[in-house]
């Protein structure tokens, strides 16, 4: 998390401490405030909030992402291990639905399968008609393709959210795997089928899908609407200032979020956004971008830009983000209370801000672990996390030449061994491939590991 | 006249200081400016072929006598300083009347001292044996192996825990940590015994060491004894106190007969103080007074003394460390047995390294990126081997080869560099990842800077490394990055790939 956006995260806290330490004031001498209903409703600032036209829900532009839900560490032997910290879930729940959030967006698959579990405990402890889940059908391991497993999979969903309706079911990121596991998944077994059955019985209000991948799919589904043979409540896609004109040149595989809004805004379905801050790569950008945006807005956290842009689409039901800690979600929530628009301005600008970080070569890695422990014991995340530090910071010099080489060279090479012990570091990647499999970012990781020690290589070696 | 002792210790402290600096330094920075100061060093110039320095001391001690032992050798200034603490726990009446007493020169033990160090350095020439056993007497060579295995881990660890500290604070000092100072059983026996020796000699007996065991003060006292600049007694103002005979290290001093050894007198002019009759100068045969004592030089001491305490909770406070968590585990590649070690481009050969080397240390605790270590063998007893486990020879450095004073390894430059071949890399497929077991790997062939290593489809469908060996110079590069050894899930202990030491270097 970025600091500017925990010091503005904490003013607000402190302001509205302030502000409930002088209601307790006066309350103590008697005077009551003028309204007696609970403080969340008593601040001005309410949270903007989108009808869903096929169900009439109102929903809050934040949604709630249950990805990374936080974590205790468990100590088991020699190795740490970690579980959800469900007081802590607890705690940020009953803080996100007391400011309006509603949407909460679970799987099967999150948090090692107990991201279901957890939230289920969580949100049973208010009334059910008080929020709307979102989850999903992940049944992405061939081993979970068969009609039965699948349902299982489903009905275990309603067990561990403890409720008997999904408000609003997807597909899990249809795409991944192309066309061939998409069929495998959900059409081959009838499950389709299946989903399409339990929304007219009720058992799901809203069904639609979220992709990842391969765009033949996404178009493969849109046409199937188009001929009347299913229809989608909405769809999730990866939405964000960069992605909407550079998907391309993140990763090749994916695809303009311009492309994909436009389809999906011509057929009027409700759009939710998933990535708006890419993995958190925009809650903290280079030097120069972040002097940019605190000169216009001093005060917002960099985070805010990305939550304003992709919340600014009028089709756009909510924007989901995975807050894992309390200064995100109270920095979320002071973004859309309400929600002040980006305007052609901030987008021309936001534009050029996406050019300038896009020339950073930052890795999208967002330090999700999945795909350690590497064999050889590299540190992948680690070296990535330290490469976008740097070039944040605007110590990855190209060019001996550059006005700071030396301090910027010194800045890079210590800093990695700092951070990475040497036998840990990226020219140890053998290039066994493990990893590629296990990152949902689809980052080619040993040709990033390469290109990173290829570049440290180059510093100690000064031939750049 | 009372100003030359105040000038000699100032001197001395600087010497000393910047000799230390070398031996610890292994940024390269102290060696860019001070590299000339082991230069100095009489044997090392004398393997050299130095004639420059040879005659700029034969020169300085024909003049002034053996300042060079005061001045210049470090293991002498490191006795003075012994001989500062021996005076300050000293009882004081001792310190006051003086705490040493004429003796006669012991003529037959340092002629026979310098006659074995002469056969240990014939032998070292013609190659019989390593010269690092004549480099055990060598006095600079001496304090370069107490610097090596004492200063430098403890200089390391705490450049380390300042720059980690810096680096907190958004200031960068260095570019990489320090690989961890070379450590070496036979190194360390040798340098704790110098260490134990010279310091019972110098607490017990002030320059006994100079003028009993040294060869090279052995050598200058010859020279000393024709000294033109020397210290003069004025026998008609000497009442004959004795207390320039209880003051004078060296035990030179015979106020009976007013005569001065000046074949073991290292000119550190404490006589010239400890006369109250001003009978004493160091002058050109001529009698000169001088005036009042020496003050006792307590700053000195309180600097080394803090420098070693801070240095020590820095040390303390780096081993701390804690340690990762969630990442496979790692273990340290052992070197494979048998192989013929590499040593140095710019080392001409194994043996001109043996036969010029005396073990001073300088090169390894230069080296940045861990390479070089002490051997252990006997051929190459203490001299500098190259271990390619921990990282390997980068092809920018010649740090070894800009601060040896000895010339067994001569300079090079760093164009010159990636063209001596000084050893070839050699695969062994039965434990190589690839070639054995068909995992992708590579990573030998990935990183090699002279691109000498081609992976290859053996019979068995899996890649193998091959080594071009006209084009391989041996820099260990494969070596270091080679998983097995270092992966723990892999149980070979050493990399599949390692470099035979070339006997003479060859350009490529």
């Amino acid at each position: 998390m970025s600091n500017e956006q925990f010091d503005s995260s904490r003013r607000r806290f402190l302001r509205n401490a302030g502000i409930f330490s002088v209601a307790g004031a006066l309350a103590a001498c008697g005077i009551r405030p003028q309204s007696d209903s609970d403080s969340a409703k008593n601040t001005p600032r309410e949270m903007t909030r989108r009808v869903n036209h096929n169900t009439g829900d109102s929903i809050s532009i934040l949604g709630y992402g249950c990805m990374r839900l936080p974590t205790k560490k468990l100590k088991t032997g020699i190795e740490t291990d970690d579980e959800i910290d469900q007081e802590a879930v607890n705690e940020l729940t009953d803080y996100a639905l007391a400011h309006g959030v509603n949407y909460f967006d679970t799987s099967p698959a999150y948090c090692k399968g107990h991201s279901e579990e957890a939230m289920g405990k969580a949100l049973s402890r208010h009334p059910r008609e008080s929020y709307y889940i979102a989850t999903k059908l992940s049944n992405f391991a061939p081993s979970t393709w068969p009609r039965e497993k699948s349902i299982e999979m489903f009905q275990n969903s309603l067990k561990y959210l403890q409720t008997d309706y999904i408000d609003y079911l997807l597909l899990h990121g249809i795409g991944m795997g192309g066309m061939e596991s998409y069929r495998g998944r959900y059409e081959d077994n009838g499950i389709l089928r299946y989903l399409q059955e339990q929304k007219e019985k009720g058992t799901i209000r809203n069904l639609g899908f979220s992709y990842h991948g391969d765009i033949e799919v996404f178009d493969h589904l849109l046409a199937m609407m188009d001929r009347g043979e299913a229809h989608w409540d909405f769809v999730q896609i990866q939405l964000n200032y960069l992605d909407w004109k550079h998907a391309k040149e993140i990763n090749p595989r994916n695809t303009n979020a311009e492309y994909l809004y436009g389809e999906l805004n011509r057929r009027n379905i409700p759009v939710v956004i998933m990535e708006p801050l890419l993995g958190g790569l925009l809650a903290s950008v280079a030097r120069p971008v972040t002097a940019k945006m605190k000169e216009r807005r001093p005060d917002d956290s960099i985070a805010s830009w990305a939550f304003r842009y992709a919340g600014t689409p009028e089709g756009v039901l909510t924007v989901l983000s995975g807050m894992t800690y309390m200064e995100h979600l109270q920095d979320n929530i002071g973004t859309y209370s309400p929600l002040e628009p980006i305007d052609s301005d901030e987008d021309a600008f936001l534009q050029r801000m996406a050019l300038e970080i896009l020339q950073n070569d930052d890795v999208p890695c967002t330090d999700c672990k999945y795909c350690m422990p590497c064999p050889y014991g590299v540190d992948i995340p680690g070296i990535f996390a330290h490469y976008n530090r740097c070039i944040n910071e605007g110590n990855v010099p190209r060019d001996s030449g550059d006005p700071n080489y030396r301090n910027a060279r010194r800045r890079f090479l210590f800093g990695y061994d700092r951070s990475v012990p040497r036998l840990r570091q990226a020219d140890r990647c053998i290039v066994c491939g493990a990893c590629v499999s296990h990152c949902p970012q689809s980052i080619p990781i040993p040709t990033r590991l390469k290109k990173i020690a290829d570049y440290a290589e180059s510093l100690r070696a000064e031939s750049i | 006249m009372k100003l030359l002792k105040p000038i000699r210790v100032l001197l001395a402290v600087l010497s000393i200081t910047a000799i230390c600096l070398v031996f610890v330094d292994f940024t390269g920075m102290a060696a860019n400016y001070l590299s000339w100061l082991p230069k100095l060093q009489l044997v090392p110039a004398l393997l050299a072929i130095n004639f420059v320095v040879l005659c700029i001391l034969t020169a300085l001690t024909l003049l002034a006598g053996r300042v060079y032992c005061s001045l210049i050798c470090p293991l002498g200034i490191y006795q003075d300083i012994i001989n500062r603490l021996r005076h300050v726990f000293a009882a004081k009446k001792k310190r006051r009347l003086g705490l040493f007493r004429f003796e006669q020169a012991a003529t037959k033990l340092r002629l026979g001292f310098l006659i074995a160090f002469a056969i240990l350095l014939a032998l070292g020439l013609c190659g019989v044996i390593a010269s690092s056993f004549a480099g055990i007497l060598d006095p600079y060579s001496a304090f370069g192996r107490i610097a090596g295995q004492f200063m430098a881990p403890l200089w390391r660890s705490g450049i380390s825990a300042a720059a980690d500290s810096a680096a907190e604070h958004g200031y960068y000092i260095i570019d990489s940590y320090p690989a961890a100072a070379a450590f070496n059983i036979g190194v360390l026996i040798i340098a704790v015994a110098t260490l134990i020796v010279t310091s019972a000699m110098a607490w017990t007996g002030g320059r006994a060491y100079c003028n009993k065991v040294c060869p090279v003060g052995t050598v200058l006292g010859f020279l000393s004894r024709h000294a033109l600049l020397r210290v003069n007694i004025d026998t008609d103002r000497c009442n004959r106190c004795g207390s320039c005979g209880r003051k004078c290290k060296a035990k030179c001093i015979d106020t009976k007969h007013h005569t001065i050894d000046l074949s073991r007198c290292v000119a550190c002019m404490d006589c010239i103080g400890a006369c109250s009759q001003h009978a004493i100068s160091f002058s050109a045969k001529r009698k000169k007074p001088a005036s009042k004592p020496d003050t006792t030089d307590t700053t000195r001491r309180a600097f080394l003394v803090g420098t070693t305490i801070i240095a020590g909770s820095l040390a303390m406070k780096a081993a701390d460390k804690a340690t990762d968590g969630g990442l496979a585990p790692l273990k340290s590649k052992k070197r494979v047995d048998g192989a013929t070690p590499a040593v140095p481009a710019g080392a001409i050969s194994l043996a001109h390294l043996h036969s010029h080397c005396t073990a001073c240390q300088l090169c390894i605790s230069a080296c940045p990126n861990g390479v070089l270590k002490p051997s252990t063998g006997l051929s190459d007893f203490m001299q500098p081997v190259m271990v390619f486990t921990d990282g390997y020879c980068r092809p920018e450095c010649t740090a070894c080869t800009d601060v040896c004073p000895a010339g067994a390894i001569k300079p090079i430059d760093i164009e010159e560099k990636s063209t001596i071949k000084i050893g070839t890399a050699v695969v062994n497929p039965e434990i190589c990842i690839s070639a054995a077991y068909g995992q992708h790997c590579g990573n030998c062939a990935r990183h090699c800077p002279a691109a000498a290593i081609t992976m290859v489809k053996t019979k068995s469908g899996n890649m193998r490394p091959t080594v071009d060996e006209s084009r391989c110079i041996g820099c260990g590069a494969c070596e270091y990055h080679c998983p097995s050894g270092t992966a723990g899930q892999i149980s070979a202990e050493t990399a599949a790939i390692h470099v035979e030491g070339a006997t003479v270097h060859t350009s490529v």
